[in-house]
């Protein structure tokens, strides 16, 4: 692992690192910054949380039955086509 | 009735699945549940019919919302004529968490708020702030492959993404305090 990082270098990885998109080492150095630094560890719960939340209500709405159906029939349709 | 293919089946069992994904990223796309419909319908049919190019074990759902935006951008959008990229760079609201994390440190006004004003307010976003964070934040696909469907570079993905989120938190603040979910800071320029 690196230095240690900043809370501007904090900031500027959290997108990143709430999306798991950093490399292993670069999440590591994030990591020990959240541990030490109570402000931005805050700040990442809080984005956290907005995007738990923001998954949870996208989740809960799902393909109306009448159009799985509908489709399932299409596709029927096109494979005995062949 | 035939008995389907083996093709047919794989096709089923590969793309079925994803037909919730489908179905809730159209309906953030064309913010019509009759539109919506037409659009997995379509993108579901144009799947079965170029399911040979897809890669066994490669990412279907991906390769499925593709289709469903590229379908949209090119038989539905242009019904509509959204305005595209309209002063993005003027969109810059303050970060919420700052405003309110003496009050709400842990943001839990977020989950007071119910899902139909939550969805509204992702309605309202502009269209290409709405898709990133539709297909990130909402479908879970990553930057690559919002990447690749969109054919954007993978800087501007992250960029566009952290503007929706801010644009949302803002939007989402403000009703919490027009509703009286969360005071008003008494400090602030109100």
């Amino acid at each position: 692992m690196g230095e240690p990082i900043d809370c501007r270098e904090a900031a500027a990885r959290l997108q990143d690192y709430l999306k798991q998109e950093l490399t292993p080492e670069l999440e590591a150095e994030m990591r020990a910054h959240l541990e030490r630094c109570r402000p931005c560890f805050g700040h990442a719960r809080f984005e956290a949380n907005f995007l738990h939340m923001l998954e949870t209500r996208a989740r809960r709405c799902g393909c109306p039955g009448t159009l799985r159906e509908r489709i399932a029939s299409i596709l029927r349709t096109e494979m005995e086509r062949g | 009735m035939a008995e389907p293919s083996t093709a047919g089946r794989a096709f089923d069992a590969e793309a079925l699945p994803h037909l919730d994904a489908l179905y809730r990223t159209a309906l953030r796309l064309t913010g019509d549940p009759a539109q919506a419909e037409d659009l997995v319908q379509d993108t579901m049919l144009k799947a079965y019919r170029s399911w040979r190019q897809y890669r066994p074990g490669t990412n279907a759902k991906g390769w499925l919302l593709t289709i469903l935006r590229n379908t949209f951008i090119n038989d539905y959008r242009r019904r509509k004529l959204e305005p595209v990229a309209t002063d993005l760079e003027l969109v810059e609201p303050h970060a919420i968490y700052r405003a309110i994390e003496d009050v709400d440190p842990e943001g839990a006004f977020f989950s007071k708020i119910v899902d139909e004003k939550v969805l509204e307010a992702v309605d309202a976003l502009p269209p290409d702030f709405r898709e990133v964070l539709v297909l990130s934040d909402m479908e879970g696909l990553s930057y690559g492959e919002i990447a690749e469907a969109l054919e954007i570079p993978v800087g501007t993905v992250k960029s566009r993404l952290f503007r929706a989120r801010r644009l949302l938190q803002a939007s989402l603040y403000a009703y919490a305090v027009e509703t009286g979910i969360i005071p008003p800071r008494e400090d602030h320029d109100g």
